[in-house]
């Protein structure tokens, strides 16, 4: 008889690696891509990836973080810029560039190959609270506790940039007039 | 001839699938759930067209579709069969695959959102909890704001597909107004998430078993219903679908059950805003003394605020655009920033 349990382990492993390979695929897309609408949907694909790996492994908070901010907010704003300004196929030129790019790539699978197999990984040191893991709660904590300075630096210089753009937005143009 | 193996051998499956039925109840409950909220909520939809039709005639002083069936209530149906069997245009010129996907993306994120909204107190039958929710997520509203914050792809991709002008600038609008109202909508559902403490939607209705919220954040639920109203594209938000402007908005070119599936789409938004609305301020499925089940509290709150969606189509203009925008940055923003200071200070001191 089939022992469930591994069975479960099994399914749970091939999702976690079929997600993965998704993302990996989806990011390729990403460069490899001649239209900048297509290129726009394998990178939302690719943070939907990624927000399903965070959920495999328990961080629900960070999952639903990150389709807020990156596929909900940040994606749909280059899509908007894509559709102000026209989405134009580009036309592939030189294909020096694309080999360049093909062996970069493999390469970098090449290395990450010999670091899967050959370099040692390291424990991460700490402990791991695991009732309250992956909760908004310990991500709170974390953050206001021992990364507070950096946070708050973090978000004044958000702040600037926000005031930043609309200066420069403001001053190129002529006031519209107010109906 | 020896048969033992055989009855060994069924023995052995009857063992196993007991043991993997019992090892896996959660499993298929959930399954069960799945179904079920999936099917309801879009069976909810041909109604609530039937319901809107029914409710603008009266408001306009008319009768409305009264002929197809007791009140008109085969009209729904009717149109759904039309919808059905129409020939599904495509014009040359459209991205074929982005224009598929874009309805699949609506209903698909409509239907899901729902999966968290928890509709009745959790009973016992059998000796096994059955809980009225699609799942328990901890960050539950967070979970509600991300998958219909995916929606808005389905519009803008509508657009973008179409090749249109009309639905270009519809799917642009579209894009503007959610990204605008989903601050003041997150904003103001934070107030709610001080006073409860919790992300997950079951948590919040349980905190409000003697009060309503809506009696402490009476502003909070105001904001809350009107950036909710702009989120679902509902008159008079509907600007990426204005009929005066833009013919119909990102799904100008779209015919037959793809253009219904924007329609269902639209109501089942409508529906999870309601049912969020009812959870986040009117106390969920607490009835406050009036002897009626749970499930027909919530039930009849949805139902009273899915009104309250069709009387305000009904009576106010269209909002034009850049009032629109100044409207949600200008006047809502800042009252929500106001709100969520207010209740901040009082929860600590």
């Amino acid at each position: 008889m089939f022992d469930l349990a591994t069975v479960f382990e099994f399914t749970r492993d091939t999702v976690i690696l079929t997600v993965g390979i998704t993302a990996v695929l989806a990011s390729l897309g990403v460069i490899l891509c001649s239209s900048p609408i297509y290129c726009a949907l394998y990178l939302i694909s690719h943070m939907i990836c990624l927000a399903l790996l965070f959920l495999l492994y328990n961080a629900e908070f960070l999952a639903v973080v990150q389709i807020i901010v990156y596929a909900g907010a940040v994606m749909i704003l280059f899509l908007f810029i894509i559709a102000l300004l026209g989405g134009r196929k580009e036309v592939q030129e030189n294909s020096l560039e694309r080999s360049i790019a093909f062996g970069l790539i493999f390469t970098l699978l090449g290395e990450l190959y010999l670091s899967a197999t050959v370099g040692p990984t390291k424990q991460i040191e700490g402990t791991i609270n695991s009732e309250m893991f992956g909760t908004a709660k310990a991500i709170g904590l974390e953050l206001f506790s021992k990364h507070i300075v950096a946070f708050e630096l973090a978000s004044a210089v958000l702040l600037v940039a926000a005031v930043g753009v609309i200066c420069l937005a403001k001053f190129s143009f002529t006031p519209l007039k107010r109906r | 001839m020896d048969l033992d193996w055989v009855t060994e051998f069924l023995n052995e499956l009857w063992g196993f699938t007991v043991q993997s039925l019992t090892d896996n109840v959660l499993l298929i409950v959930g399954s069960v759930k799945a179904i079920v909220i999936a099917v309801a909520v879009m069976s909810v939809v041909p109604a609530l067209v039937w319901l809107e039709r029914r409710l603008m005639g009266r408001f306009q002083v008319r009768l409305g579709p009264n002929r197809v069936g007791p009140f008109g209530f085969g009209q729904p149906m009717a149109d759904t069969i039309k919808l059905l069997f129409k020939e599904s245009i495509i014009q040359s010129s459209a991205d074929k695959f982005l224009f598929h996907l874009a309805p699949a993306v609506v209903v698909f994120t409509a239907i899901v959102a729902f999966a968290v909204i928890p509709f009745g107190a959790p009973f016992e039958v059998f000796g096994q909890r059955i809980e009225l929710w699609g799942a328990n997520v901890n960050s539950g509203i967070l979970f509600v704001f991300a998958i219909s914050g995916m929606g808005i792809y389905g519009m803008v991709l509508a657009g973008l597909s179409s090749n249109n002008k009309y639905s270009l600038m519809g799917g642009l609008r579209s894009s503007a107004q959610m990204i605008s109202y989903e601050l003041t909508l997150g904003l103001s559902a934070l107030s709610v998430i001080i006073l409860t403490g919790s992300l997950s939607l079951i948590d919040m209705v349980e905190a409000q078993e003697t009060v309503p919220f809506i009696l402490i954040q009476p502003l909070a639920f105001l904001l809350f219903f009107i950036a909710g109203v702009a989120e679902t594209n509902r008159a008079p938000f509907d600007l990426p679908e204005a009929e005066q402007e833009l013919v119909a908005g990102f799904h100008t070119e779209y015919t037959g059950m793809k253009f219904a599936m924007f329609f269902m789409g639209e109501y089942i938004n409508m529906v999870t805003m309601s049912a969020l609305v009812t959870i986040l301020f009117l106390g969920g499925w607490n009835s406050y003394g009036i002897p009626i089940w749970p499930i027909v509290a919530f039930a009849g709150k949805v139902l009273f605020l899915l009104c309250v969606f069709i009387w305000l189509r009904s009576t106010f203009p269209r909002i034009r655009y850049d009032r629109l925008m100044t409207f949600g940055w200008k006047v809502l923003l800042p009252l929500c920033l106001l709100n969520l200071l207010i209740t901040g200070t009082i929860k600590v001191l």
